[in-house]
């Protein structure tokens, strides 16, 4: 390690000595501004490679100023002066990278026949000044957000915050990278590390029941229970202040004198394990909750894979859950990124079983209601009761109408009689007679025509009997078979 | 017959020779005395219903009633419902059987309360009820006993009313969703799964994928299997089948246009016993290996492939090896021709039914083999076969003395000798002879004198026969219930007034015949008093008088079409007021009636209507207070 370090120095050195020809600035200046768009939309990129950086970023002369940057803005608002200094620092940073480039390619006709190392270290010691500008830019662009507030600000970590400047954050990346590749040549950009990160362990305890390590393969830890319920996790030995993150315990570190802003001291811990050790024992965690399947002691433990998780499945499963849904008023949650992730879906859960619980999706309900015994999808009162007052329940509603004109056709035969007397029923035959004055009954035969309200209510079947018979000469009928001869 | 002899035969011989009566003596049963009213109020076990105000007194006379039919109850509504459940006296615990068909005034109030009144309900019909929704299926799924049910075209029903259902009444054996646009995969799934012992399933028309098929295909019980015209399942979803439901008996996936015949040989694979296959119009050829395989089913009896290109070769091969086929359809194949068809006649000789519709090829000779060797032949279609002449049809007037079912539509060869040959059928029941120009007076004589079993007759513009020919068919045919007649211009009241001695006559069409006037409407109004069906469309010159009298006496109409005829305001309202059963009018260019007309005649019953046809200018003309009623009466507006 100490010698490559040393190499990277004596490079850095050297390019940042011949920063200041601004010829070559001139010359250069479309390319920088490629470099910038770059940087811009790289920002998922800078997330998953945190830790990489951070760990490379010893070898930046301008790591000092980059982390008191960082803590800059956790501590406090927008400031535009911050911002005005941040961004021609930023400049300044971009400059130096762009003549190590160039410095980088002149010697690379000169020296063909160098080993290849030194061209790896190059591509390092680039590579981590790109990604502390992008990790500048963001969080410089992440104190202009007004809607992320303060203290998501110094929780989480300076890349997030500007997550939401980026609606496309997988194509951005992409593009990113390959803008990348086309400027430099053979510039290989550190794969991304799986980083254990907040988010992305929210599924743990699931995805976990599929690792099937051999008991005794691996180490197990067991952290207690305030131990995982403090808040932070790593501490200054100097000020005292406490961190969630080692690698933020370090940045503070240089803060505290050039001593902490050695590589060695700046290095992850687990990689200063000896070169050429037995490959470490893989560690797991237990949880300290007795009887739990978390618990080494239980019978079919099943270890947890890091802090983070065993952090999570202690909250969620032997804490109280002390967030409760701000919409639903009834969902509650001990993680708070699981309360985040429900309000996002909160009130869509339109699909309802009558066990009382919601989905989302009308296939996720049928598979509920296939998996239980007696479950049955619940009916929505609201969206029915206009239509079942109206066909059922009108016969009520009718009495109480004045005008009369829905309702009194709607009383069947028994009812009919009682409407004759309602006032409701009066104001109804009127209108007929004004509606059909001008039909001019009087040329017809029958007289009595304005006389028989009853049948349009009552069908019963003497209504027009006489009526007819009178007027037509029929003779009059049989009674109508109410009763078909279909039987058996 | 004297009064003591009657009283001296005990209750239970009384029983016993009222079992052996058949539907019409029944009703003369009644009348004899009090003791054969009871012992016919006791033993009914099945009623249809025309007059909601008559349910509870009939529910109550007759005890031991195991089916009521309520289709044609068309004031029947929750609130009547309601009266029932009210009513102590009425006994509905027998109940097994319930028709609900058309009845869309019921809503999930009213099948709630007769879901929960009859506790050994195992049938139940809510077909063509569109207003059916969830809420209604969840007020039925009360019924846990449920075996039977049917819903067609409940057009509200979604997935999670059907999921109401299938929790709710899991020993359903029989279920039909035809035309139930709402369900999807997912309630054919559930289905599947929580009804374990479903016999008979109808999923036609529906928009189901090939998911549905795979669930269905773990039914272990499923046996009848109809998937008619849908459109999205494939070959792929047919495989399934192959090792699923392995007591399949029938399938019928007619018009599944994207289904092949490389599926159909699968499921002939996974399925020896297969009995009935009906494929028409989705396989296009007969291919040889669909032939090979449909060889090995011994007891296919119905065999569907109307549509196909089928050559002579293929159906000698065919009928060689199924001998039991008894169903054969082969309408419409190209390929189809008189070799074929005799080397069928040869070989199957157990054939019931023979659908040849539109092949062209088919003569006389094909015919003739037909009638000489299946002598069991029931059902013969044979429209558009312009090929065929008397000479066919004497063969089949000699030999097919079984012969219930001839359809000639538009068979141009048909003369009167043809007829004369055909009426020596005498157990036929439907003869259709649509579009045959080349019968008179003479020929229909025929049919009327010797064919008096004839329960529908077809006559669509045959525009040569008048009403001496109708004479002949209203004397002989006595038990015609089924008569069409539209556009047979030559008809006059004279011919009305013959078509009143058919009592027996429910569905009657005398579209477009200019010469009948009221004094005939009039005359068949009085004597049809069974009319439950009748179009009028274009009888221009029927006058008030006779709508009047059809008012007054066709008490039994459900549906009549009105359309283009001179009927007043004043008749219309008297129709509607007075007609109680109407259920279905249709009422466009009626062009002496006003708007106000409309308005008054519709408000008159707008409490029975469940299908109404309008001129669509009216929908801004008539009150609106009326459309309401007649929605949230179930009543289904068309806007011509």
């Amino acid at each position: 390690m100490e010698p490559e370090d040393d190499l990277c120095q004596n490079n850095w050195g050297g390019s940042s000595s011949s920063s200041s020809s601004k010829r070559r600035e001139q010359v250069c200046f479309t390319s920088q501004h490629k470099w910038e768009d770059a940087s811009i939309l790289d920002y998922e990129m800078g997330m998953e490679e945190e830790p990489a950086f951070q760990e490379n970023s010893n070898n930046n002369n301008g790591g000092q100023v980059n982390v008191d940057f960082l803590q800059g803005v956790r501590a406090q608002a927008w400031d535009p002066r911050t911002m005005l200094s941040n961004l021609s620092f930023m400049e300044e940073k971009i400059h130096e990278l762009q003549d190590l480039v160039h410095l980088m390619v002149a010697r690379n006709g000169q020296l063909q026949g160098r080993q290849e190392q030194l061209v790896a270290q190059q591509q390092q010691l680039i590579t981590t000044d790109l990604t502390s500008i992008i990790i500048q830019l963001i969080s410089t662009a992440g104190s202009l957000l007004p809607s992320v507030k303060h203290h998501n600000m110094s929780t989480a970590p300076g890349p997030f915050t500007g997550s939401a400047l980026f609606p496309y954050p997988r194509e951005a990346n992409n593009l990113a990278s390959q803008t990348l590749n086309n400027n430099t040549c053979e510039f290989d950009l550190p794969k991304p590390i799986v980083v254990e990160e907040e988010h992305e362990m929210k599924d743990e305890d699931d995805v976990e029941e599929g690792e099937n390590l051999l008991p005794g393969s691996y180490e197990i830890l067991q952290l207690e229970k305030e131990e995982i319920l403090a808040p932070h996790t790593h501490f200054c030995t100097i000020c005292g202040k406490g961190f969630k993150r080692d690698a933020n315990l370090r940045m503070h570190m240089r803060g505290h004198g050039d001593e902490y802003k050695t590589p060695a001291a700046l290095a992850k811990p687990n990689k200063e394990a000896v070169p050429g050790s037995e490959p470490m024992l893989i560690k797991r965690y237990s949880c300290p909750f007795p009887g739990c399947k978390r618990n080494k002691d239980h019978k079919k433990f099943q270890p947890l894979k890091t802090i983070l998780c065993v952090k999570n499945h202690y909250k969620r499963t032997h804490c109280d859950k002390s967030f409760t849904c701000s919409r639903c008023h009834t969902k509650k949650f001990s993680v708070i990124a699981d309360l985040k992730t429900h309000e996002k879906h909160c009130g869509k859960n339109k699909w309802l079983c009558s066990c009382g619980t919601t989905f989302s999706r009308k296939d996720k309900l049928f598979g509920h209601i296939a998996l239980f015994q007696g479950h049955t999808p619940a009916i929505p009162l609201e969206e029915t009761k206009p239509s079942a007052q109206k066909g059922s329940s009108a016969c009520e509603n009718s009495n109480n109408n004045n005008t009369g004109m829905v309702g009194f056709n709607l009383g069947s035969a028994t009812n009919a009689i009682e409407e004759v007397a309602q006032p409701g029923f009066m104001d109804g035959k009127i209108r007929f007679e004004d509606s059909f004055s001008p039909l001019s009954f009087d040329t017809c035969n029958f007289g009595g025509f304005h006389e028989f309200p009853r049948p349009m209510f009552d069908d019963s079947e003497s209504s027009f009997q006489m009526l007819i018979s009178s007027a037509c000469g029929f003779s009059p009928r049989n009674g109508g078979e109410s009763v078909s001869n279909t039987s058996l | 017959m004297s009064h003591s002899i009657l009283s001296a035969l005990s209750e239970d011989l009384l029983v016993r020779v009222y079992g052996f009566l058949d539907p019409p003596c029944r009703k003369t049963w009644r009348l004899v005395s009090r003791e054969f009213h009871r012992v016919d109020s006791l033993s009914r076990t099945s009623i249809r219903i025309l007059r909601v105000e008559f349910l509870p007194a009939l529910l109550f006379k007759h005890p031991n009633l195991s089916s009521l039919d309520l289709s044609v109850c068309p004031k029947l509504d929750d609130d009547a419902v309601l009266r029932i459940a009210l009513d102590g006296a009425v006994s509905t615990s027998r109940l097994k059987s319930l028709n609900l068909s058309r009845a869309t005034a019921v809503r999930a109030r009213g099948l709630e309360t007769l879901a929960r009144l009859c506790r050994a309900l195992e049938r139940v019909d809510v077909s063509h009820c569109w207003a059916f929704g969830d809420r209604e299926a969840a007020a039925l799924s009360v019924a846990a006993g449920l075996r039977e049910l049917k819903m067609d075209k409940c057009l509200s029903l979604s997935d999670v009313g059907l999921a109401r259902i299938v929790v709710g009444c899991s020993k359903l054996n029989k279920i039909s969703l035809k035309w139930c646009m709402e369900i999807s995969d997912l309630g054919i799934d559930l289905l599947c799964k929580k009804c374990k012992d479903l016999k008979s399933l109808d999923v036609s028309y529906l928009k189901i994928t090939n998911e549905s098929v795979r669930s269905i295909a773990l039914l272990p019980k499923l046996e009848v299997l109809e998937m008619v015209s849908c459109p999205l399942i494939d070959d792929a979803g047919l495989q399934y089948l192959e090792n699923g439901s392995p007591s399949l008996k029938e399938i019928d996936v007619t018009r599944c246009d994207r289904v092949s015949s490389s599926s159909l040989i699968s499921i002939v694979k996974g399925h020896p016993d297969l009995q009935h296959l009906k494929a028409s119009h989705c396989i296009s050829e007969i291919s040889l290996s669909f032939l090979h395989n449909i060889k090995a089913l011994k007891h296919l009896k119905t065999l569907w492939i109307d549509g196909a290109r089928v050559s002579d070769s293929s159906l000698l091969t065919l009928s060689a090896s199924c001998r039991a086929l008894t169903e054969l359809g082969v309408s419409r194949c190209v390929g189809v021709t008189d070799i074929g068809m005799m080397g069928l006649a040869r070989n199957c000789s157990n054939l019931k039914a023979l659908n040849l519709a539109c092949c062209g090829f088919v003569t006389d000779a094909a015919i003739s083999a037909v009638a000489q060797s299946c002598l069991n032949l029931e059902s013969l279609q044979l429209e558009s076969c312009h090929l065929i002449t008397e000479k066919g049809l004497q063969s089949l007037g000699c030999y097919s003395k079984r012969l219930q079912e001839l359809d000639l539509t538009d068979c141009d060869g048909v003369n009167d000798r043809g007829l004369e040959y055909i009426s020596k059928c005498s157990n036929l029941l439907r003869l259709k002879l649509g579009l045959c120009a080349n019968i008179s007076d003479k020929g229909i004589f025929h049919i009327g004198s010797k064919c008096s079993k004839l329960l529908e007759l077809d006559l669509y513009r045959c525009a040569g026969f008048g009403d001496d020919g109708l004479a002949a068919i209203s004397r002989g045919c006595k038990s015609l219930n089924r008569l069409i007649l539209s556009y047979c211009g030559e008809l006059t009241d004279t011919g009305a007034e013959k078509i009143r001695q058919l009592e027996q006559l429910t569905h009657l069409e005398l579209r477009g015949i200019k010469n009948i006037t009221g004094t005939g409407l009039a005359a068949i109004a009085r004597g049809c008093k069974k009319l439950a069906y009748l179009d009028l469309k274009q009888c221009e010159n029927i006058d008030d008088s006779g709508f009047w009298a059809l008012a007054y006496f066709s008490r039994n109409l459900r549906q009549i079409n009105l359309c283009n005829c001179s009927v007043s305001d004043t008749a219309l309202c008297m129709l509607m007021s007075n007609l109680s059963r109407v259920q279905d009018v249709d009422l466009v260019h009626l062009n002496r009636v006003t708007v106000e007309g409309f308005e008054f005649a519709l408000r008159a019953c707008c409490n029975r209507l469940k299908k109404l046809k309008l001129l669509a200018p009216l929908r801004f003309l008539l009150s609106s207070e009326l459309l309401e009623v007649l929605h949230a009466r179930g009543c289904r507006i068309r806007w011509d």
